[in-house]
């Protein structure tokens, strides 16, 4: 008897010692009433401390319980943004502070997206995300996208394919901020080489993103040839826009220019916010025109060009002026919108908007997890969003001033 | 002499005869069955050169004449085949979203059967190898892309040459045939084979060129993930 009951407690030590992973590794949440530089200052360690996935960031994260001995697991389709939030956040934080911890931090997120190029096999051609496993994860099939992939350049892994449009831009605008704000000469080179690759594949797949099976991604179409959303005009324009300015080849302002003369993208992307009616109004549309606009109009030096895209930003902001700016990268647009512009709209109520922004609560929730016998057990699990987006909020505003460090 | 000039002259009215005989039985179109329409047999253009490489080579094909369904089949019809059938309210109208599985045993109780790849493509295009099915010019207004709005809904959408509506967006549309590489394709992919079904005409959930009527999208056909996917069905005549 006595027996039994040391050796349960030692059982009960051994597991609270060695067994961390079933357990969140930041814990700490701030509260509404803080100040703002302290909220980020918490959202940034949740993120860094219980999102990262050998430095990609997760933009959802179900802790076990849940059918797993790995403290990651969740959706990963767009594991990008908040990757590329971050990268950005960590960037210009870098930029203002020159600390050393966070450049380091900055490197590594760099560093996974070039993992996440490196998984695929496949020179240009970027995963959704990846995870370190020998098999199929249970939330594959549970959670949209479903195009895993078992890695054949690196073993041990599997990686999510059908990249997007979107997923483009968060590559285009993550690594390109880095670049300019916090990369040393030798990540500058690697950051370089990096965009060079992607979109020199997408301009040989004739300006589309393909998958490993050679065919569009369901949301990858910036092709000329093709009927395309006109806001992808705007992106594959960002985005040779950005590899030139990385990198100096021809070719992109070739293409660049090809583009504009010869298909009239300049024109076409006039119309990628859509005003009216109002419920086609899409704020995610928004958020990749907004990443768009903040880094093709500061390298645009033709003013013919840089009044067109002017004139796009003005139709975005005829809607941004009085959005409701719940979502998380909304409070971003009038940032976007006073920068590129010069035009002050920090308002009363958006600087309070500013001062109040929020990340996310830990929620609990009750998911149904497929065995392996195609049976169905529901587990009940905490889960977290993501505050990329907020942190990348704040340190945007303080980089450009509107935000001051007091707050 | 005389005689041979006779002979010609009635070899020459029998073929005439003979031809406008063919010709009168061309123009009769026969009558489709309630909710059908009608595609004649003959040459058509498909494929294409602009789009993935699994739609080349653009090539001219042929098929028989068939009838095939006007709209996709709405969740209101799939039910009298299986009542059991889980749906939200109020979307009785709209197109069904099935597994390959049941859409075949739908058209196989109902008397017809799933088109084929070029049955499917000549029905949306026509014989003019047109990109869509009302023309060569994209209008966004004309696709069902709200799913709300499948089959024909709230808004004027153009059919296709031979009357068929939402071939371009609405759902995903089951084909009879597995996913293979067109005759003189040499590029070969790892999906190739009897393990994925061919579904065409794009979704509400995909970008603008998957309305293409030559775009070919590979799909297995029980595992259909969260792709919105129904079907229409043929009959032979």
């Amino acid at each position: 008897m006595r027996f039994t009951t040391v050796f349960l407690k030692i059982l009960t030590l051994w597991i609270c010692l060695f067994h961390e992973v079933y357990a969140q590794s930041v814990n700490e949440f701030p509260q509404k009433s803080d100040k703002l530089f302290k909220k980020v200052d918490l959202y940034e360690k949740l993120m860094l401390g219980n999102h990262w996935n050998e430095g990609a960031i997760m933009q959802h994260v179900i802790f076990p319980p849940a059918g797993l001995n790995r403290p990651i697991v969740g959706s990963q389709a767009d594991c990008l943004d908040p990757t590329s939030e971050m990268l950005v956040a960590l960037s210009l934080k870098y930029s203002i502070t020159k600390d050393s911890q966070v450049k380091l931090k900055a490197d590594q997120i760099f560093e996974a997206i070039e993992k996440l190029e490196k998984v695929t096999g496949v020179s240009g051609l970027f995963a959704r995300s990846f995870n370190q496993t020998d098999k199929a994860l249970w939330h594959e099939k549970a959670l949209w996208y479903h195009e895993w992939h078992t890695s054949s350049s690196m073993p041990g892994y599997r990686w999510l394919g059908d990249i997007s449009v979107d997923k483009y831009t968060s590559i285009i605008y993550g690594v390109g901020t880095y670049w300019e704000f916090c990369a040393d000469q030798e990540k500058r080179n690697r950051a370089e080489a990096l965009i060079d690759r992607f979109i020199t594949k997408v301009m040989d797949d004739n300006f589309k993103l393909t998958d490993l099976d050679g065919k569009m991604t369901l949301w990858g179409n910036l092709c000329p040839d093709l009927p395309h959303q006109p806001l992808n005009s705007l992106l594959m324009l960002t985005g040779l826009k950005v590899a030139f300015h990385m990198t100096g080849k021809d070719k992109f302002s070739n293409a660049y220019k090809m583009l504009i003369e010869k298909y009239h993208y300049d024109d076409h992307q006039l119309a990628s916010k859509v005003l009216f009616p109002e419920e086609w109004r899409n704020v995610g549309d928004d958020y990749h025109a907004a990443r768009a606009f903040y880094m093709i109009m500061r390298l645009e030096k033709d003013k013919s060009l840089l009044n067109k895209y002017r004139m796009n930003l003005n139709r975005h902001w005829f809607d941004w002026k009085s959005m409701d700016m719940s979502w998380e990268s909304s409070p971003w647009f009038p940032m976007v919108y006073h920068v590129l512009t010069g035009e002050d709209v920090s308002s009363n109520e958006r600087k309070m908007v500013w001062k109040n922004m929020w990340g996310f609560e830990r929620m609990k929730k009750a998911f149904e997890i497929p065995n392996e016998d195609g049976s169905i057990k529901i587990v009940e699990s905490e889960e977290e969003g993501t505050a990329a987006a907020m942190i990348r909020n704040y340190w945007f505003g303080r980089y450009y001033g509107l935000i001051p460090p007091s707050w | 002499m005389v005689k041979m000039k006779i002979s010609r002259l009635f070899l020459l009215l029998a073929t005439i005869f003979v031809s406008a005989q063919s010709n009168a039985q061309d123009n009769i179109q026969p009558i489709p069955p309630e909710g059908m329409v009608y595609v004649p047999s003959g040459e058509f253009i498909m494929g294409s050169e602009i789009g993935d490489h699994d739609e080349k080579p653009k090539h001219v094909t042929s098929t028989s004449a068939f009838f095939i369904h006007k709209y996709e089949v709405s969740i209101k019809e799939y039910l009298e085949f299986d009542p059991n059938f889980k749906y939200s309210k109020g979307q009785l109208d709209n197109a069904v979203i099935v597994n390959w599985e049941q859409a075949n045993n739908f058209c196989k109780c109902t008397g017809s059967r799933l088109p084929t790849e070029k049955e499917w493509e000549k029905a949306a295009r026509g014989t003019d190898g047109r990109l869509f099915p009302w023309g060569n010019t994209f209008n966004e207004s004309f696709v069902a892309w709200d799913y709300n709005d499948s089959r024909g809904g709230s808004i004027a959408k153009p059919a296709s040459p031979y009357g068929c509506y939402d071939m371009a967006g609405s759902v995903w549309e089951w084909t009879a045939d597995w996913y293979k590489p067109y005759p003189g394709n040499s590029k070969l992919i790892a999906e190739y084979g009897e393990k994925y079904k061919v579904m065409r005409g794009g979704s509400n959930f995909n970008n603008w060129s998957f309305y293409i009527t030559s775009h070919r999208y590979y799909l297995h056909p029980i595992e259909i993930s969260r792709y919105p996917v129904g079907f229409r069905c043929v009959k032979d005549l």
